[in-house]
């Protein structure tokens, strides 16, 4: 028994990648891709010739999908659809902005933190005393 | 008698509107932690990436070789079927899950839950149990992983080749690594967003003291 493996049930989700080719090529590495009959992947690799509508498509094609849990997103990818990030509110699949080679983290942009940050501006805070 | 009853009331208002308010803070904390933690290692593996590359061969690690056939991801969730209105919800990491195999046909997904540590930057990291750990604490020696597990990732590199750099062996631990923290991630941002919800929520009340 302590050796039995992890068997796959109904219940798997999925992690969708929209990011650079080394960031996808890492976490196919880690065994994240997927490919269904249809021939249709859970990942989308962008790169200079990757327009902006197919990033749009992508973005709504996972986000739609009921076996995505997480959408892995490169923040640099996610400020050319920043719009589409920020008003998406679901809670599942969670939208995660990660770092990429060239573009580091920037706490500033990153959706989820935008959305809270309004709790401590100086508006916020002169409101509740009034 | 009214006048204390309200007084209680009130206290327990502003003890819990301030539980919430430290849950945020707490959550908040622990996110921005975490994804320091996550870009350290996505770097690690970047640049494990690029030694492999530099060693293999561009052609060789490119993703003209991702494998486009029809497959199963070997590492996916599990989601809490919770009511994500009420509470939020839990992901859990799966890794290595075996595909449909009749001698493995033995009963459900085994996925341990990550076990969130809440200290600070020292030990950010998630504990997900693999079989080999399972095998430590039943007493078994904890050394080599289990073998389905092994050929899990055997497979996984074999789409570079038959014989790869140890640089992308080490990549994929990398990557795992990530992938564990990603998911401890999304748990904080869960509970991040819970926690901010419970906020507006106190504020917005009448005689809030937040």
């Amino acid at each position: 028994m302590a050796n039995k493996p992890q068997i796959r049930t109904n219940s798997s989700a999925l992690i969708a990648m929209i990011a650079d080719e080394d960031t996808i090529t890492g976490f196919l590495l880690a065994g994240v891709g997927n490919v269904d009959l249809r021939r249709k992947t859970n990942y989308l690799i962008v790169d200079s010739k990757t327009t902006v509508k197919q990033i749009e498509d992508a973005f709504k094609d996972f986000t739609a999908r009921e076996d995505i849990a997480i959408v892995l997103i490169s923040q640099y990818v996610a400020n050319m659809i920043r719009f589409l990030v920020d008003s998406y509110n679901k809670p599942i699949p969670a939208i995660l902005e990660i770092p990429s080679k060239d573009h580091p983290y920037d706490p500033a942009h990153d959706s989820v933190l935008s959305r809270v940050k309004y709790l401590f501006s100086s508006e916020s805070v002169a409101s509740d005393r009034r | 008698m009214q006048i204390s009853e309200n007084g209680t009331e009130s206290t327990d208002k502003l003890m819990e509107a301030d539980q919430h308010v430290l849950n945020f803070l707490d959550s908040m904390d622990t996110y921005l932690i975490l994804m320091d933690s996550l870009s350290s290692t996505l770097r690690q593996g970047w640049l494990e990436l690029a030694s492999a590359r530099h060693s293999m061969g561009a052609a060789r690690v490119s993703s003209t070789l991702f494998n486009l056939k029809s497959h199963h991801a070997s590492t996916t969730l599990e989601i809490d079927d919770v009511d994500t209105n009420v509470v939020p919800p839990h992901f859990t990491l799966c890794k290595w899950v075996a595909s449909d195999d009749s001698e493995m046909n033995n009963g459900e997904a085994n996925c341990k839950d990550d076990e969130l540590s809440l200290a600070k930057p020292e030990t950010p990291q998630a504990l997900v149990e693999e079989p080999q750990a399972r095998r430590a604490e039943s007493g078994e020696s904890p050394v080599s992983p289990d073998g389905h597990v092994q050929q899990a990732r055997s497979r996984s590199l074999s789409m570079f080749g038959t014989l790869v750099s140890p640089k992308l062996r080490a990549t994929q631990t990398s990557f795992e690594k990530a992938m564990e923290m990603l998911v401890e991630i999304s748990n904080v941002r869960a509970s991040l967003l819970h926690a901010h919800n419970q906020v507006r929520k106190t504020r917005r009340l009448p005689n809030s003291c937040v």
